[in-house]
């Protein structure tokens, strides 16, 4: 099979997806009042309405109303005031009542979009991206200096409710497959859940990640979720096909489950786009089909063939009332809207003069964006506190995040990295006390020996020299014996400073502030 | 032979109870004890529940006792049976279906907890078409209830049992429910007070679901102010129903007011109907004299769209109905066709033998309806349809205070004289439309047709949420023609045949 | 009386709405069902045209919620009660591979 890379080549990539994200974060189901809780003794959370006993009828939670609201406002949707739940009916039996409610036609939220910053290695996914200069655009792309952005619509989020979930007896590793018989729990049936549908905006696994990465932000800022991938709180399905470059129809598109993860979203996708293409090369033909991915064979396999569009007798639900949403209503949602990733990269730029890179980094994640803000609020007291913005930055993106990425499942708050420590350690840095070599022992430090930075520099007589004439004499002894890389330097052997710097440091055991030590041996030699 | 408590009218009762001249627990015991006899002739009740029955009674002779019948409820010591698409904890709610012949509820309906909380002794639960698909109970998978006015006919439908068990004396009062006419059929079938309020009045929370939109629940009696008593008991805003309404109505307030001043419609088409018979048109032409005589004006209106009530009726239910039925799927409960291999062979199999005929065709007619291309056909029409007909109801209302029709076209039928299901829903064209558009309807008797000898009821049909102002013409009409009798051959506590 | 489906059709239907009809009821309920939908055209006779659908009677419902508060549930013996065949706490069902859907 070809690469990504070879494939694009000749074919574009049209993706859409639809993401479910099961609002965790409510006391109780969407249309009863069974307690949300993952994890239960099977059958132990429900009641006639979730388990479709005859004559039960749903009664709406408000609060699943205001976090889909909520999620409109936060992915620029228009928010529709007159809407209906509908029936979509097909029998399955996770599904109490045989039908799902759902939305019809017209979704709470419809006509959103999300903007992609996509860089770094990711958007050499893009076919010629090179043939761009930063500002122009192409489509729904805008090239920037070290990538572009995608301007990615949102068709709709609808409410809807979730099934209950079965276990598998008989076959392989509880697969559907061989089994003999299953198990149904409805304890999850009836859970809210909103699906969000792109529009097919996508070019790129990669991008269809970030989409993903950054709606999950969103959801997790605006608190509707707890977005867990792994326990299938938020869901994404890939609708991917291919089209010749320079062809604007859509080829027949394949429908890709069971991408519970950000690196499984990316591969299955780039998996199924050079299927796909291999497919089309030699000459034969893509069935509209529901594919799995299967990430330890890393290739994606048949579930379901679909020969005629699936006909689901969608009508209005008859036990509901329509809605028929205030104004009142929408705005009090929107007062709850918090600050948004985004919105507050933006405002670490304008602020504190952060470049968008490292304030798009430092946004990544909630923990690490309310860190920064904690140590930035500390900051405040101190003179000039925002030139400690970049070093406190560069801290959290580099330092603060490999050891997160290090110690898998540490939440920030629980290791002994406070913000006055964070703080304490930049001002040691910016003032010159320590170098920045130093700086990441002291971090290792806090990290292992939960002190902080000043005794841990006390403990190791860690100071840095500062004192130009103690640097001075240090300097000039170094440059006495070593006449011979003396003599090269002045011939044109740039590179032999670094020499220098590391004799003048080993002299002076790793504590010579390295910014004064290059000033004066580039004056001397020079 | 005596009369017995369920030939009493709730008043009577519950003097009685007051007087000490018997107690509740005498009043639920004579009441088993008098279905045990006249029932097997008229086999409207499916499963009494005498536990509940008593523990009721004995809580109604404790208030007694401490002299405080007056605050357990309107109903308080009156003998209840429950139509069985109304679950009540701990009871078989069977829908007279064979897919939930072993079906117990683990929960209570509304309306049936709302006659509990008003005193009510819960007597049991009544017989009707499978699913309340059906217009004369012959669909029960437990066999057919039998008319007390005469046994070799049907009671009407749906709701039979429940018209039946009024009819013969068993209980007072009993609940119903109406999607196309299955309270005000049997009613006028069987000679009774028989009233679907405006949907929305009373919960439909824990009544099987037919057609949401078109069932609602109502009372069967042999006085209108019994079933007012009973509607003060049933109605009110339930938060376990979006579709209830707040309804703060005392429904026997105006029953004494008369007619005097009320402007009664009548619909000169409906009395030109094809399939009205001379003596249900002649029965309808002499109730609007009587009211005229008691004072009320008589206006013509017209509902133009009513002939398409019919239509839009056989649309909206059955697509209702199949989505509905889809829950019947032997995997939580309900019949499970034994030792399949396979869900879809079981699904197959005991939705096959779960449901009979009639059930299948709602629902497979239901799901043509929806599919797609057919929906823009029929289903969104007959919603379309149903605008119009409320406009209908509304432009006429702006006029009279209540309207006046045939309930059915014609009396009751004997067994099996109608096998054809198109034929079978014509039971319903008087009827209907009130359901469509949704405001309230009920039967009251006025005596007994010139050919058939048998009982007559007329229509009348209220704005929505005025369900008084029928109630209170059918008050006037009645000081006429006397309180709904109980069936001769069941009077004084005869057992029938 | 017109031919709206035919056999075929209505073994499609029943396929879809899971209801085993033996060859002989097929018959029956493609006659039955084709006499019932003639007499529905009345429905596509009327002139609708700008007519709003009601979805639902008594129209001015709206925005029915509830608060997002615990109500209580079953334990799982009560949940189980009624069920055909279970296993675990869970309701057992045979082997569901072929079942439609959107899974």
């Amino acid at each position: 099979m070809k690469t990504l890379e070879e494939v694009f080549e000749t074919w574009e990539a049209v993706i859409g997806l639809e993401i479910h994200a099961e609002l965790t974060t409510l006391e109780t189901k969407m249309f009863c009042g069974c307690k949300l809780e993952f994890g239960a003794d099977p059958n132990t959370h429900t009641c006639p309405v979730c388990l479709g006993l005859p004559g039960a009828l749903p009664v709406p939670n408000r609060a699943a109303i205001e976090s889909i609201v909520l999620a409109g406002l936060a992915t620029n949707c228009d928010i529709e005031k007159h809407s209906m739940f509908y029936r979509k009916n097909y029998m399955y039996p996770d599904m109490a009542k045989n039908f799902q409610t759902t939305q019809g036609p017209i979704a709470f939220c419809m006509r959103g979009h999300l903007d992609l910053d996509v860089d770094g290695r990711g958007a050499n996914e893009r076919y010629r991206l090179d043939a761009l200069k930063p500002g122009d655009t192409d489509g729904n792309i805008t090239r920037t200096e070290d990538g572009y952005v995608a301007h990615v619509g949102i068709t709709r989020i609808h409410m809807e409710e979730d099934a209950g979930k079965m276990i598998h007896l008989g076959g392989g590793e509880g697969r559907i497959a061989g089994a003999t018989q299953s198990l149904v729990d409805y304890n999850r049936a009836g859970t809210p859940l909103i699906e969000l549908v792109t529009e097919p905006d996508l070019r790129t696994p990669e991008e269809a990640r970030l989409f993903m990465q950054k709606l999950r932000q969103i959801y997790l800022a605006i608190g509707i979720s707890d977005c867990s991938m792994e326990e299938g709180s938020l869901r994404c399905d890939g609708n991917v096909s291919l089209r010749r470059r320079g062809s604007t129809g859509l080829g027949t598109k394949t429908e890709l489950k069971n991408m519970n993860s950000f690196k499984n979203l990316h591969d299955g996708l780039a998996y199924e786009i050079c299927r796909q293409a291999e497919v089309l090369e030699e000459g034969g033909t893509i069935y509209q089909e529901t594919r799995h991915w299967d990430p330890s064979a890393k290739r994606t396999i048949v579930m379901r063939v679909k020969e005629t569009a699936d006909d689901y007798r969608l009508f209005p639900e008859p036990d509901l009332a329509p809605y028929d949403l205030s104004d009142e209503f929408i705005e009090g949602v929107r007062a709850k809207l918090p600050e948004l990733p985004d919105q507050k990269a933006a405002r670490y730029s304008a602020d504190f003069g952060l470049s968008a890179y490292d304030a798009r980094h430092l946004v990544d994640h909630r923990a690490t964006a309310d860190f920064f803000d904690e140590c930035m609020a500390l900051a405040a007291a101190e003179a000039d506190g925002s030139k400690f913005a970049k070093p406190l930055a560069n801290l959290i993106i580099n330092d603060v995040t490999a050891y997160l990425n290090a110690h898998e499942g540490d939440a920030l708050s629980d290791t002994p990295l406070t913000a006055a420590r964070a703080l304490a350690l930049v001002k040691l840095l910016t003032a010159d006390t320590i170098s920045s070599k130093q700086a990441k022992e002291v971090f290792a430090a806090i990290m292992d020996e939960d002190k902080d930075p000043d005794a841990i520099v006390e403990d190791r007589g860690m100071k840095q020299v500062s004192d130009t004439g103690a640097i001075e004499a240090v300097v000039d002894q170094v440059i006495a014996a070593n006449p011979d890389e003396v003599a090269r330097y002045r011939d044109g052997n740039d590179k032999l400073i670094g020499f220098f710097v590391g004799q003048c440091m080993k002299a002076m055991r790793g504590q010579g502030n390295p910014k004064i030590i290059n000033e004066l041996l580039a004056k001397k030699l020079g | 032979m005596a009369r017995t408590f369920g030939e009493m009218s709730i008043r009577e009762i519950q003097s009685g109870l007051a007087a000490k001249e018997f107690s509740a627990v005498d009043v639920a015991r004579g009441t088993f004890e008098r279905i045990a006899t006249a029932d097997e002739t008229v086999h409207s009740f499916l499963e009494t529940t005498q536990e509940l029955a008593l523990d009721a009674a004995a809580r109604i002779d404790k208030a007694i006792a401490e002299d405080r019948l007056t605050e357990m409820g309107p109903l308080a010591g009156i003998p209840v049976g429950y139509k069985d698409n109304m679950n009540l904890t701990g009871t078989h709610t069977t829908c007279s279906s064979n897919m939930l012949r072993n079906y117990v509820s683990p929960y209570t309906a509304t309306c049936v907890e709302n006659t509990l909380r008003a005193g009510a002794l819960p007597i049991g639960k009544l017989n009707m078409d499978e699913f309340a698909f059906g217009s004369s109970t012959e669909t029960s998978a437990f066999g057919p209830t039998r008319n007390p006015w005469d046994v070799e006919r049907v009671p009407g439908g749906s709701s039979g049992g429940s018209a039946a068990a009024v009819a013969a004396g068993l209980v007072p009062v009993t609940l119903g429910s109406d999607t196309g006419g299955s309270i005000r059929q049997p009613g006028s079938f069987c000679g009774l007070v028989a009233v679907k309020p405006t949907y929305g009045v009373v919960s439909r929370y824990g009544v099987v679901a037919f057609g949401s939109s078109l069932d609602q629940v109502g009372p069967f009696a042999r006085t209108v102010e019994d079933a007012a008593l009973t509607l003060n008991a049933l109605s009110g805003r339930d938060e376990l129903d979006c579709t209830s309404q707040p309804c703060d109505v005392d429904f026997t307030a105006n029953l004494a007011e008369g007619a005097a001043g009320m402007k009664i419609g009548i619909v000169p088409a409906f009395m030109e109907a094809e399939g009205l018979t001379a003596e249900v048109k002649a029965k309808v032409a002499e109730a609007a004299d009587q009211l005229r005589k008691l004072g009320a004006e008589i206006v013509e209106v017209e509902l133009p769209h009513a002939q398409a009530a019919m239509s839009a009726y056989y649309v909206l239910g059955p697509c209702e109905a199949f989505s509905n039925l889809a829950r019947f799927d032997s995997v939580r409960y309900g019949y499970c066709d034994p030792g399949h291999k396979d869900l879809g062979s079981q699904y197959e199999a005991s939705r096959h033998e779960g449901f009979g005929p009639e059930a299948r065709r709602r629902i497979m007619l239901g799901s043509y309806l929806l599919s797609a291309g057919v929906y823009d056909k029929y289903y969104y029409p007959a919603q379309q349809v149903r605008t119009l007909i409320t406009q209908d109801y509304t432009r006429a209302f702006e006029s009279v205070d209540c309207i006046l029709t045939p309930v059915a076209p014609r009396t009751a039928f004997k067994f099996g004289e109608i096998g054809d299901p198109t034929e079978m829903y014509l039971s319903d064209m008087f009827t209907i439309s009130i359901n469509i558009a949704g405001n309230g309807g009920m039967s009251l008797p006025v005596g007994l047709g010139a050919d058939t000898g048998l009982p007559v009821g007329v229509q009348l049909i209220a704005p929505a949420f005025k369900d008084k102002n029928m109630l209170r013409a059918a008050a006037a009409l009645e000081t006429v023609y006397g309180a709904a009798p109980v069936a001769p051959g069941f009077a004084d506590g005869k057992a029938g045949a | 009386m017109t031919q709206h489906l035919s056999e075929a059709d209505v073994r499609g239907i029943a396929e879809y709405t899971r209801i085993g009809l033996t060859a002989e009821e097929v018959v029956t309920m493609t006659a039955d069902l084709n006499a019932i939908i003639d007499s529905l055209a009345p429905i596509t006779e009327f002139d609708l045209d700008g007519v709003e659908p009601t979805f639902h009677p008594i129209g001015d419902l709206s925005n029915v919620m509830r608060e997002d508060k615990i109500r209580g549930s079953f334990t799982q013996e009560v949940a189980l009660e009624n069920a055909p065949k279970q296993e675990d706490g869970s309701f057992l069902i045979p082997s569901i591979l072929g079942e439609g859907g959107d899974r």
